[in-house]
């Protein structure tokens, strides 16, 4: 179980320090973790990164002694909500101060001419108090994680401690769904689940379990859907922790993927590095595609398109990540930094679809080569 | 005058222009109304000056009704001078035959240039409203001022004088022609009545114009210059500067003269000894010496190709005229009222072996508001005084003003385009041979060269206005400073106060910290702006050195003067008063 964070304290010491700093006509300043690559750290043994000690600051000036305020303003609504266990989306944030701000005369200089503006406030606010925005109950829509299987429970404590316990195997077809911040829940296996897949593409997982995949094999299934959010992140380290179950990736061969889903799922993102801790699953292995597949198995592939603008991207930053990124300047890793130096060589991508090109006249081919692939120890 | 008069020639050529007004400014209503107005006081104008009178013109434009053609009107332009008039037989001659024209041929800075443009409006007037021009003038010589009506005889291209009568006239001497048009009235824009008006006393301030345009009141614009612009020399064209079409028809204008007297009087820069160097390029004596009307296109050739082989010295600049940077300056407040601005006069230069001269006048109008920041700037274009008002894409002028990067001088600007602001871009190009990209005369000609000459000028003018218009964001940034202070610190000092629990003790400590924190920086900001001001009253100095004039009048509160008198707190003085008004909201808000 992770510690929550106290937003309460976080917020009166630093205001606190605010005030203290202005009764003595000192000029305040906030410190805040510097959220980029070059503030990344990565130790194999902990397996994700983490932060340096490289800090932004914010000094309050006439410059910006109106985000400043705007921030103090959001940051009470906010608080008044976890006060209560009210949670709220930020378009509802956004309105919320729209009202406040009608009520109160004094407060119109504030005013937010649209949602990017307060927006950016709830970012600031969760940057000084290095928080994710599910801590200060602001949540984005769930995406990704559906979850199958039948052999997996969940356990679930409420906010107002009523408790439920939802079995998977009693769903039907419906997936069960994993929270922004699904660190609460409790996992618990009925009998002993040998694997967990996590599919890059949503469809694709969901062919998987209607053709039978598990009921077939003692495991778990969840799609990604791209990028994995919060929800898919927090959800497969508690896979993996609590379970005790190896997890494998099972997505698309390009630098994309990757870098910017495998890489985050596995050990988190310079952008999240105060949060990586809870949102990464370091134990991940990825099942493919893997380059010595596309001979294999005979595979379609693809040259990558260098006048298309997010693959050529997407190579660019590949070869920045091999000589910066400490994921993947790790020998650790070396794996799946071959595969990069694979791709910027060969400036080929293959997808994971391409597996049902094998047999296409046996729906069961994909499913059969994930199980020989983990059988065979055919991952990186 | 008379004398000039004398050397009016006429060609029998109303047929195809009265078949073709569309091509000398009758293409569309609102433009009808606009080369109607412009051909009559662009003539005035010239005649004036001539006749080195001040001009006072006036001008009425009446709208009778519904015109017979779909989306017309039925106007009357009434146009009047106090320049010289004409005698009876040339107002027949000036307004009833095309191609008569005193000027023709002749390289001078005067408006007109063809002898076309009048006869175009009595045809047009003729017509869609069956009827002439009605033409009062009066010359000093004449003891009483004639009335009359003139109508082109189309066939025969000859003025047919009617209903000729004496009448009383208010003048000594002068001339004014009336003309009833179909035509639709535009005041502002592209083609608006207005514009041209404005843009004309803006390049003439020596010109006193009156008018009235519908049921508007009458406008008076006086004359800020009581000096006739020194009308220079007519120059020859250069050799260098023409195509061999061009050169052909040059040689008909000086009647049964040798080749080679022809090119010597005909041309600038063409000399015994520059005669003497054509022989080496293939030109044989004995074309030199036949008679123009003798010579064949094979022999124009052979002289014009050998000439563009002779090195030439450049023509002389001292053709061309120039409104000066002091009379712009005073001209520029006329438009409008005018925060501050700036003049540029360029010295005469050679441009594709044309003498011309590029001047500006860069204001800043006052009366714009909030929306003016977003709308482009109206960029006034000149050629020989006249404006032009169709067609600017294609323009020397546009293209000069687009090159330039007015951001580094303050202004917004779309990329490639024109700046955008509440400014006036007046740019005025004069040369006795101004090349037009088309007949309607709308667009000059963008050389290379004559861009890069405007471009010059545009840069100049936008160095020295860009000190004033950083002395205005030095101030907006302290205004802002201060505003935020005021606004925004007892906010955030109150949210503190609450999220921390802190009495009033604390809150007002804290307020007075952040006073004095910001207000230093408020204090810098000051220190900003005076520097900001020290450069901008050091243009003002220099301009006034230079012309004379300091942009002010009472109304306008132009400049310099404008806000410097402005209160500037000490930092100790700064409050953060305000703070006690929140109260009574802050219980609503626990609602
Ligand atoms: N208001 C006037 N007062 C005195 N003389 C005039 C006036 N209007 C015209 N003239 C004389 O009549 C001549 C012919 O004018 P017209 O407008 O036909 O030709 P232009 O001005 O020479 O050339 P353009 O066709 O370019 O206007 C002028 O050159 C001028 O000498
Ligand atoms: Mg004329």
């Amino acid at each position: 179980m992770t510690k929550r964070i106290d937003i309460k304290n976080l917020s009166v010491d630093m205001c606190e320090r605010l005030l203290r700093d202005l009764e003595r006509a000192k000029r305040p300043v906030l410190e805040a973790t510097k959220c980029t690559l070059d503030n990344s750290l990565y130790n194999p043994k902990v397996g994700y990164l983490t932060p340096g000690d490289k800090k932004v600051q914010t000094e309050l000036n006439v410059s910006s002694v109106q985000k400043m305020s705007r921030a103090i303003f959001i940051l009470e609504i906010l608080l008044r909500n976890l006060d209560v266990g009210a949670t709220n989306t930020k378009r509802e944030i956004y309105y919320i101060a729209k009202g406040e701000i009608k009520h109160n005369a004094a407060l119109k200089p504030l005013d937010f001419a649209d949602q990017n503006e307060s927006d950016e406030i709830i970012d600031f606010i969760c940057e000084m108090l290095e928080c994710y925005r599910e801590d200060v109950n602001c949540f984005a829509n769930d995406r990704g994680g559906q979850t199958y299987s039948q052999q997996l429970v969940v356990h679930e404590t409420m906010p107002d401690g009523t408790k439920a316990i939802i079995d998977l195997s009693r769903l039907g077809t419906a997936p069960f769904q994993p929270k922004n911040r699904p660190q609460d829940l409790k996992l618990r296996a009925k009998k002993k689940i040998d694997f967990c897949v996590i599919v890059e593409s949503e469809g694709t997982a969901n062919t998987l379990v209607n053709s039978g995949f598990t009921k077939r094999h003692s495991c778990i299934l969840l799609g990604a859907q791209g990028v994995p959010s919060n929800a898919v992140r927090g959800w497969t380290k508690l896979i993996q922790d609590q379970l005790d179950v190896p997890c494998y990736f099972f997505g698309d061969l390009d630098a994309y993927t990757m870098q910017n889903i495998f890489r985050t799922l596995k050990a988190g993102s310079a952008g999240s590095l105060i949060r990586n801790s809870d949102f990464s699953a370091p134990e991940v292995r990825f099942l493919g595609v893997l380059p010595e597949d596309i001979k294999k198995y005979d595979l379609p592939d693809y040259a990558v398109k260098e006048n298309d603008a997010s693959e050529s991207r997407a190579l660019k930053k590949a070869r920045d990540a091999l000589n910066n990124d400490p994921f993947f300047k790790d020998k650790r890793n070396k794996g799946v930094a071959d595969i990069l130096k694979w791709l910027i060589v060969h400036k080929r991508r293959c997808e994971q679809q391409a597996y049902f090109s094998v047999n296409p006249r046996d729906p069961l081919m994909p499913e059969k080569i994930i199980l020989d692939k983990i059988k065979n120890k055919n991952f990186v | 005058m008379a004398k000039a008069l004398q050397e009016i020639t006429s060609a029998s050529s109303a047929e195809y222009f009265s078949k073709n007004l569309q091509q000398v400014g009758f293409s569309s209503y609102t433009k009808a109304l606009l080369t109607t107005i412009k051909e009559a006081v662009d003539n005035a104008l010239d005649a004036c000056e001539e006749a080195g009178i001040l001009p006072e013109v006036s001008v009425v434009v009446e709208r009778l009704g519904e015109a017979a053609a779909k989306g017309a009107d039925k106007i009357r332009v009434k146009v009047e001078d106090n320049g010289p008039g004409l005698s009876v037989d040339d107002v027949v001659k000036v307004f009833g035959e095309y191609l008569a024209s005193s000027k023709f041929g002749r390289g001078r800075c005067t408006r007109g240039q063809q002898g076309i443009g009048i006869s175009a409006v009595t045809t047009w007037a003729q017509l869609t409203n069956a009827r002439g021009v009605v033409v009062i003038t009066k010359t000093a010589k004449m003891r009483q001022a004639v009335q009359c009506l003139v109508e082109v005889d189309i066939k025969h291209n000859k003025g047919v004088l009617k209903d000729k009568k004496t009448v009383e006239w208010d003048r000594p001497n002068g001339l004014s022609c009336e003309f009833v048009i179909d035509a639709r009235i535009q005041l502002q824009g592209e083609g608006g009545v207005l514009v041209y008006l404005n843009g004309t006393s803006l390049v003439n301030p020596h010109l006193t114009l009156r008018y009235k345009i519908l049921d508007q009141e009458w406008v008076e614009m006086t004359r800020v210059s009581e000096e006739l612009p020194l009308i220079p020399p007519a120059t020859e064209p250069h050799p260098h500067t023409m195509k061999l079409g061009e050169f052909m028809a040059h040689s008909h204008l000086f009647g049964r003269v040798k080749v080679g007297a022809w090119l010597k009087k005909g041309f600038s820069r063409i000399s015994d000894g520059v005669l003497n160097e054509l022989a080496p390029h293939g030109v044989k004596k004995n074309i030199l010496e036949k008679s123009v009307d003798a010579a064949t296109e094979d022999d124009f050739k052979n002289v014009f190709s050998a000439l563009q082989k002779v090195k030439l010295m450049a023509p002389s600049t001292k053709s061309v005229l120039a409104i000066g940077e002091e009379s712009l300056a005073k001209s520029i407040q006329r438009v409008g009222a005018v925060d501050f601005f700036s003049v540029v006069s360029r010295k005469p230069t050679i441009c594709d072996f044309k003498p011309v001269l590029v001047e500006t006048a860069v204001a800043r109008l006052s009366d714009r508001g909030e929306k003016g920041e977003e709308e482009t700037v109206s960029l006034l274009r000149f050629a020989n005084r006249v404006p032009l008002q169709f067609d600017k894409a294609a323009c020397a002028m546009t293209k000069a003003v687009q090159s330039v990067n007015w951001r580094t001088y303050g202004l917004n600007q779309p990329k490639e385009s024109l700046p955008n602001g509440p400014y006036i871009i007046a740019i005025s190009v004069v040369s006795p041979f101004i090349k037009f990209k088309n007949a309607s005369k709308e667009t000059v000609d963008a050389s290379d060269e004559l861009v890069e000459e405007i471009r010059r000028a545009m840069i100049q003018a936008g160095q020295r206005l860009s000190k004033h218009i950083r002395r205005e964001e030095k101030e907006a940034d302290l205004e802002m400073k201060r505003r935020h202070i005021e606004q925004f610190g007892p906010i955030l000092v109150d949210g503190c106060c609450r999220i921390v629990k802190a009495g009033k003790g604390r809150r007002e400590k804290a307020l007075e910290g952040l006073a004095k924190l910001l207000g230093r920086e408020a204090h810098l900001a000051e220190k900003e702006l005076k520097e900001a001001v020290e450069h901008s009253e050091k243009a003002l100095a220099e301009l006034q050195e230079k012309t004379g004039i300091l942009p002010s009048s009472e109304d306008t509160e132009v400049g310099a003067t404008r806000r410097v008198t402005r209160r500037i707190m000490e930092p100790e003085q700064l409050s953060l008063t305000g703070m006690e008004q929140p109260k009574k909201a802050a219980k609503k808000k626990k609602r």
